[in-house]
């Protein structure tokens, strides 16, 4: 099944570091796509243009943002919508994502991926600000299942989640008419401090929404999973990722790397492994 | 003319992972933000409401305690299967000052340094209550460290005024990171004044540059501590450093003193005939010929440098 927006499936891509900057623009590796991180080429006319312009020129690109705060009841950033679609145009990025959360209010910005309560009032309020957004851009937004670590109760005697994240999901790609970057690393942590199970998550999403996949390492204490970023990805969530390949019929896949971030060679490398669990799921 | 590269290779991304740290040193305990009365706020269960308690109990600091107990924070929030509500929270307490933390010190390496981790992380974190963000984008959180060391540092060995004065010239390099720049003039670029006007030229600076005058040799010791020595504070002195852009590449140069009333005055739009007359004095003991020789040397290291867009007659 390809997805219903008609965007490629580009392969196994790299998120695009500081770190390995120099050594891409030298070797030019045979990466097949390059996610940034969008406000890493906001607010900037500098150097950092530099880097992701030779990047663009030479591989595909795909946006990547953390503060659209999309869940926030703050007012749409109009002025950062514009720089991200300015930024769009300029790195003729494939698509634009950013969080299903929120990262401020009142005006401040904590610059985290905040969670969102999971209630009928918080549906209408994200439904309604992707659609603004999707207007804005002329183009679907892909909204990312975050790692979370909290869940809000529903309410006064409803101590228990209102809804689970997996609806919440489904019904506002079906509502809002957007598309799905689903982090299968974060499935897998949010399941562990939560106590689902991750392949009921996945039977609930609409994979034909789901235009890239998103795939990293964590940190294990324990008691709760952080979505660190760190180290190679583990067996398990290779192994989700392929369900979920399989079950999109073919997506793009990205590693994220950003804490410990080895040389690009080997990061490349770990990547590639995905070819391999994909691979098994498609055999 | 000293001329350093900097090397941005420690530079960190503003990504999407969730940062942990450390908890904070343990200290006194401080007084709660309440009084343990019950929290109104709670009783606000839209989400609007929600994010506002929500947002307020992460960015509490963390030396001071959260007024919630555990049962306060089932209102808004479920235990998980091994941590409680409350603990949960604190991760994203912890979550938004270390990675603020983190972009500080990614920003100030050797300000960090020079206070050692420690006080950093403390002047850090006065710095995260005094000024939260308010912006989308963390490129630009740093941009009144130095203002803070005047006012708020207080270490026992090191002192706030050279904190000062190393935290500008590393704010300097942040902001010539991002600013645009243009393609430099070229000697050829300056073959086109007429030799009789050169007095009224004025020089158009790259935007991406910056020129600095301290109270301390800062340029000599940000780089001492970039090859990897470990300097003592200098005392008292005046310097002067230019930091520019030339390609991706972010470099220091030394000033001299009479280097930075020309170049300052310059950049402030003064034809070069009335920049050069205010070093007059203090080039007095060199001849007319040396004079000349001196100010072309400066000259064509800044041309050369690309300190320079254009010439304007």
């Amino acid at each position: 099944m390809a997805n219903r927006f008609g965007l490629p499936d580009l392969g196994v891509g790299l998120g695009l570091r500081t770190v390995h900057y120099g050594a891409i623009v030298e070797t030019q590796p045979e990466v097949d796509w390059f996610e940034i991180l969008s406000e890493n080429y906001m607010q900037t006319a500098g150097r950092p243009l530099h880097f992701v312009d030779a990047v663009a020129s030479r591989y595909p690109v795909v946006m990547h943002g953390v503060s659209m705060s999309i869940g926030s009841t703050d007012p749409l950033d109009r002025a950062y919508l514009q720089e991200l679609r300015a930024l769009r145009d300029r790195v003729n990025a494939r698509w634009v994502s950013d969080h299903l959360c929120w990262t401020g209010v009142a005006g401040r910005n904590t610059h985290d991926l905040l969670p969102m309560p999971y209630t009928e009032e918080a549906l209408r309020h994200v439904v309604d600000r992707v659609r603004h957004v999707q207007d804005f851009l002329g183009a679907p937004l892909a909204l990312e299942n975050p790692s979370t670590y909290v869940e809000f109760t529903g309410g006064p005697g409803a101590p228990g989640a209102a809804m689970r994240e997996w609806e919440f999901l489904a019904r506002l790609a079906e509502e809002a008419d957007c598309a799905l970057l689903l982090d299968v690393n974060n499935v897998y942590v949010s399941a562990y401090n939560h106590g689902f199970d991750p392949r009921e998550y996945l039977r609930a999403v609409p994979f034909d929404r789901v235009v890239q996949l998103h795939v990293a390492g964590h940190t294990h204490h324990g008691t709760h999973i952080i979505d660190s970023h760190i180290g190679p990805v583990i067996d398990d969530v290779w192994r989700l990722a392929g369900e979920a390949w399989r079950r999109a019929g073919g997506v793009s896949v990205l590693l994220e790397w950003d804490a410990e971030i080895p040389s690009l060679l080997e990061t490349h490398a770990e990547a590639l492994r995905a070819r391999r669990f994909l691979g098994e799921e498609a055999a | 003319m000293n001329r350093y590269e900097v090397d941005l290779s420690g530079l960190h991304e503003r990504a999407s992972a969730t940062l942990e740290g450390r908890a904070p040193r343990q200290r006194p305990p401080t007084e709660p933000e309440a009084t343990g009365a019950p929290d109104r706020s709670l009783d606000d269960a839209t989400l609007r409401g929600r994010q506002l308690w929500f947002a307020r109990a992460v960015m509490t600091p963390e030396s001071r305690a959260l007024a919630l107990t555990e049962d306060d924070a089932r209102r808004a929030l479920t235990p998980g299967p091994r941590l409680g509500a409350l603990e949960r929270l604190e991760i994203y307490r912890r979550g938004y000052h270390c990675r603020l933390v983190e972009c500080l010190a990614d920003d100030y390496p050797t300000l960090q340094h020079a206070i050692g981790a420690e006080a950093f992380e403390e002047l850090c974190r006065v710095y995260i209550e005094r000024y939260p963000s308010e912006s989308p984008n963390l490129s630009f959180f740093g941009r009144r460290m130095a203002e803070l060391c005047r006012t708020e540092l207080r270490t026992a060995t090191v002192p706030y005024a050279f904190c000062a004065d190393l935290a500008a010239l590393e704010w300097a390099i942040v902001e010539v990171i991002h600013a645009p720049s243009s393609d430099p003039l070229t000697v050829e670029g300056l073959q086109h004044v007429p030799a009789d006007r050169w007095g009224e030229a004025r020089l158009v600076a790259n935007t991406a540059l910056r020129v600095l005058r301290f109270a301390h040799p800062v340029n000599a010791y940000f780089q001492s501590v970039r090859e990897g020595a470990e300097p003592a504070v200098p005392a008292r002195k005046e310097s002067a450093t230019v930091v520019y852009r030339s390609g991706p590449s972010i470099w220091r140069m030394d000033l001299t003193g009479p280097m930075f009333e020309v170049l300052s005055a310059l950049l402030a739009g003064e034809p070069l005939g009335d920049a050069l007359g205010r070093v007059e004095d203090s080039l007095a003991d060199l001849d007319e010929q040396q004079t000349v020789e001196r100010v072309m040397f400066w000259f064509r290291e800044w041309v050369s440098s690309g300190l320079f867009v254009r010439v304007e007659v």
